[in-house]
């Protein structure tokens, strides 16, 4: 049997970018050799530049190319007017949506939509993922954390469904009910005056030793530095990995997912190495801390 | 007027068998603990139950007439969940009022396994709306929930209305200022994070580095927060320290400070919160003696008392002694910040 | 029973510092392996083995330097850096004692300094903390 390539999609956009850079960037990254676009806000309910129906509008549009599209939904959920613009997705009543909380795999259960296990569904093991799977789960994305080897095992006794896996971009770590974004400027979250915007790749955050070690990106936290598991493609295919993810950032996302087209289909490509903020780490992979660069271990005083 | 509602419990933290008895013996209804493993989020070195001291605090906590919940609240981790398996098999055998549970899959053997065996969902399960609950509820049957620290107190009260099922909050402690259970800035930087290995920020990774000056807290080599002489100082949690973000130097994500909801308790009473929880499971029994009477005599004034309660001096400097960088907020339930 | 918040005066730090600091650390150590000997403290000794302890009581000059092996603890006499220093004050190491204060809030508080290796110390700490005085003869005294 040959296996087919490892399958590529462009991760939801976790920055707030203005409504016509983002309708500009989809409409270019339907041309690029994506299999699935997620589109959608995960992150913040207080970003309206495109609003719930906005997206099922856009994915509606650009789900006539043949990729599949689905519709991302918000990580926390935390009151009624969240659970609505859930509920406007789930209405949409074809495409499947990532689920990035349990409350949404219900609603999506509930509308015999399919969806996809998000990574904020914390399913490390296979019991977890089967209980996902009987309610509808099509596809799963692993935590951020998991290593190769866990995952590997994962797979090797539950291969379907698909396993996706974050590939490349900054790493979202962790979410908080707290804007640290609105914080730096000294403004309350609900008056942030959006501020967001100003930064399309996060807010860096240096220790005082200057180095740079994570990234503030309104309620989340993300890594300072890019993931990259370009070196790794053959491993995750070998390893069962059924399509890897594309995080979009400000700049050069064509090169990144053709770069790494091009190295999933066996051809050799650059380390894009330049193409990354805050250099590159694939320590979660190798299973160690996921802040260790490529290629280095871990540097532990312990 | 004073409240109708029957009060929420007191449920204590014990991190071996002297703090068990001390939240007992100070007045806590419930008490929580945790196996001597990685099968709870308070995995370190020399804390927590085997079997046998296990069984004495569940002797002890009976003849008393108050209730032991077991936390088995980290992810099952991989292929081999054997471990978790087991400590939901021991938890069933040493007869625990419920388990204390994140990983819907864990939840799913325990609801098949020990039908009998009351589910709770740790906050290490991220569920923070009424949906996710009530799905943990139709599928595996739970029965309370214990919300993360990131809903308001309106908030909290919509989940209760749109519920069957209990809600607990945290009421003191350390602060996460992350959505629990959706944080891994711990292995981000070390390798081991709260889901994974029921650690944060954990101690073989960090170092005390005594300056002339100063005094560096270090986490896995990267640096966390620096001192001045006879400053307070905060565990070197990593999102507790003071980081540069464009040409300021100050706590980026959060100060380091304790949850403490005592002048919010009648409303909590009145809302119809279940249970209202300690953080601490680390700490040492005086921390848990200290806390529980505080709360314990609190809990029962704001019963009787009601919107008439005041909090009193005596209360709230025992809690202020204990608290984490010597700060206290009411958190998210009122969001100053918001 | 409550410890006085009392610093031992310069004088008595003078003196005891010129002491030899042997006899303080054997009555320490006798201590230890007695209350290892009759399980009040629930030590598992492969984990201390082999480490360096040094109990600082800041205010008297004291220094208590110890060692452990998989038998028990013993006078530590070579003069290397401990693995594990813990420094405060004769009243803050009774109110740890005496489980009046946590180590934690006098840590926060920097009345009690801890160097070296973190995790040991977490170690340390936790065994005191687990020590069950209520089933010693000293239990009477420790009544809060």
């Amino acid at each position: 049997m040959t296996q087919a390539n490892l399958k590529l999609a462009l991760g939801p956009l976790l920055f707030f970018w203005p409504r016509e850079k983002v309708m500009t960037f989809y409409r270019a990254a339907i041309e690029w050799p994506l299999d699935t676009l997620y589109l959608g806000e995960v992150v913040c309910g207080r970003r309206q530049q495109l609003r719930s129906r906005d997206w099922v509008a856009l994915a509606q549009e650009l789900a006539g190319s043949g990729k599949e599209i689905v519709l991302s939904c918000q990580a926390l959920i935390e009151g009624e007017s969240d659970l609505k613009r859930l509920k406007v997705l789930v209405d949409n009543g074809e495409l499947a949506i990532e689920a990035n909380d349990l409350g949404a795999a219900k609603l999506a259960r509930d509308h015999g939509l399919p969806f996809i296990a998000g990574p904020h569904l914390n399913i490390y093991n296979g019991e977890t993922l089967a209980v996902l799977a009987r309610l509808g789960a099509r596809r799963w994305v692993a935590p951020l954390e998991m290593s190769r080897d866990m995952l590997a095992g994962i797979l090797a006794a539950a291969p379907a469904p698909e396993c996706e896996v974050f590939a490349w971009g900054r790493l979202p770590l962790a979410l908080s009910a707290r804007c640290f974004t609105a914080r730096h400027f000294n403004l309350k979250k609900d008056s942030c005056e959006f501020r967001c915007m100003e930064h399309p790749d996060g807010l860096t955050l240096k220790t005082r030793e200057g180095s740079d070690f994570l990234t503030i990106n309104g309620i989340e936290t993300m890594s300072g530095a890019t993931q990259s598991l370009l070196p790794h493609l053959a491993d995750m295919r070998a390893s069962g990995v059924g399509r890897a993810r594309i995080s979009p950032q400000a700049e050069h996302c064509e090169e990144i997912v053709r770069t790494f087209a091009a190295v999933a289909a066996g051809q050799t490509g650059s380390d894009l190495s330049a193409c990354a903020k805050g250099g590159l780490v694939d320590g979660y992979w190798r299973g160690q801390a996921g802040i260790v660069k490529l290629g280095e271990t871990q540097n532990a005083s312990a | 007027m004073p409240s109708n509602r029957t009060l929420p419990e007191l449920v204590c933290p014990a991190g071996n068998l002297p703090a068990l008895k001390a939240a007992v013996d100070n007045g806590a209804d419930t008490v929580y603990l945790g196996l001597k493993n990685n099968t709870n989020a308070r995995n370190f070195a020399g804390l927590n139950f085997d079997a046998t001291s296990a069984r004495e605090g569940i002797r002890y906590a009976r003849e008393r007439g108050r209730h032991v919940l077991l936390a088995i609240n980290t992810y099952a981790q991989g292929a081999d969940i054997g471990r978790w398996r087991a400590a939901i098999d021991e938890a069933a055998d040493l007869g625990v009022d419920a388990v204390i549970v994140a990983d819907i899959g864990l939840m799913d053997y325990a609801a098949r396994r020990h039908p009998d065996l009351r589910l709770h969902m740790s906050v290490q399960g991220s569920a923070t709306n009424y949906e996710a609950i009530n799905l943990a509820h139709e599928l595996f049957g739970i029965r309370r929930a214990v919300l993360p620290r990131v809903l308001t107190l309106d908030q909290v009260r919509h989940v209760i209305e749109n519920t069957a099922v209990e809600i607990e909050v945290f009421g003191f402690g350390s602060l996460c200022v992350m959505v629990e259970g959706r944080c891994l800035l711990s292995s981000y930087a070390t390798g081991e994070s709260p889901n994974t290995h029921g650690v944060c920020s954990p101690a073989r990774f960090v170092r005390w580095e005594h300056g002339a000056e100063s005094l560096d807290a270090r986490l896995n080599g990267i640096l966390i927060d620096r001192y001045r002489k006879d400053e307070a100082a905060g565990y070197p949690t990593l999102c507790k320290g003071r980081f540069q973000v464009a040409d300021d130097t100050y706590y980026a994500l959060e100060e380091p400070t304790s949850l403490n909801v005592m002048e919010m308790l009648p409303q909590l009473i009145e809302i119809g919160v279940a249970a209202i929880k300690v953080e601490g499971r680390q700490r040492s029994p005086a921390y848990t003696a200290q806390v529980t009477r505080a709360l314990r005599e609190a809990l029962d004034a704001a019963g009787r008392e009601g919107s008439r309660f005041t909090v009193r001096p005596g209360w709230q400097q025992a809690l202020a002694k204990v608290s984490e960088g010597q700060q206290q907020t009411l958190g998210a339930y009122s969001r100053p910040w918001k | 029973m409550q410890v006085p918040d009392l610093v031992l005066p310069p004088l008595v730090a003078r003196i005891a510092s010129r002491l030899p600091a042997t006899p303080p650390s054997w009555l320490l150590v006798g201590l230890l392996n007695q209350l290892v000997r009759r399980q009040v403290l629930p030590a598992d000794m492969s984990l201390l083995a082999g480490r360096r302890f040094e109990v600082r009581v800041l205010d008297a000059g004291i220094s208590l330097r110890f060692t452990a092996d998989e038998a028990g603890f013993r006078v530590d006499t070579i003069a290397e850096t401990a693995d594990l220093c813990f420094s405060a004050n004769a009243a803050d190491f009774a109110r740890m004692m005496l489980r009046e204060e946590d180590p934690d809030t006098l840590f926060f508080n920097r009345k009690l300094a801890i160097e070296g290796d973190t995790e040991l110390g977490l170690i340390v700490k936790n065994l005191l903390d687990s020590v069950d005085w209520s089933n010693t003869p000293v239990g009477r005294f420790m009544a809060a």
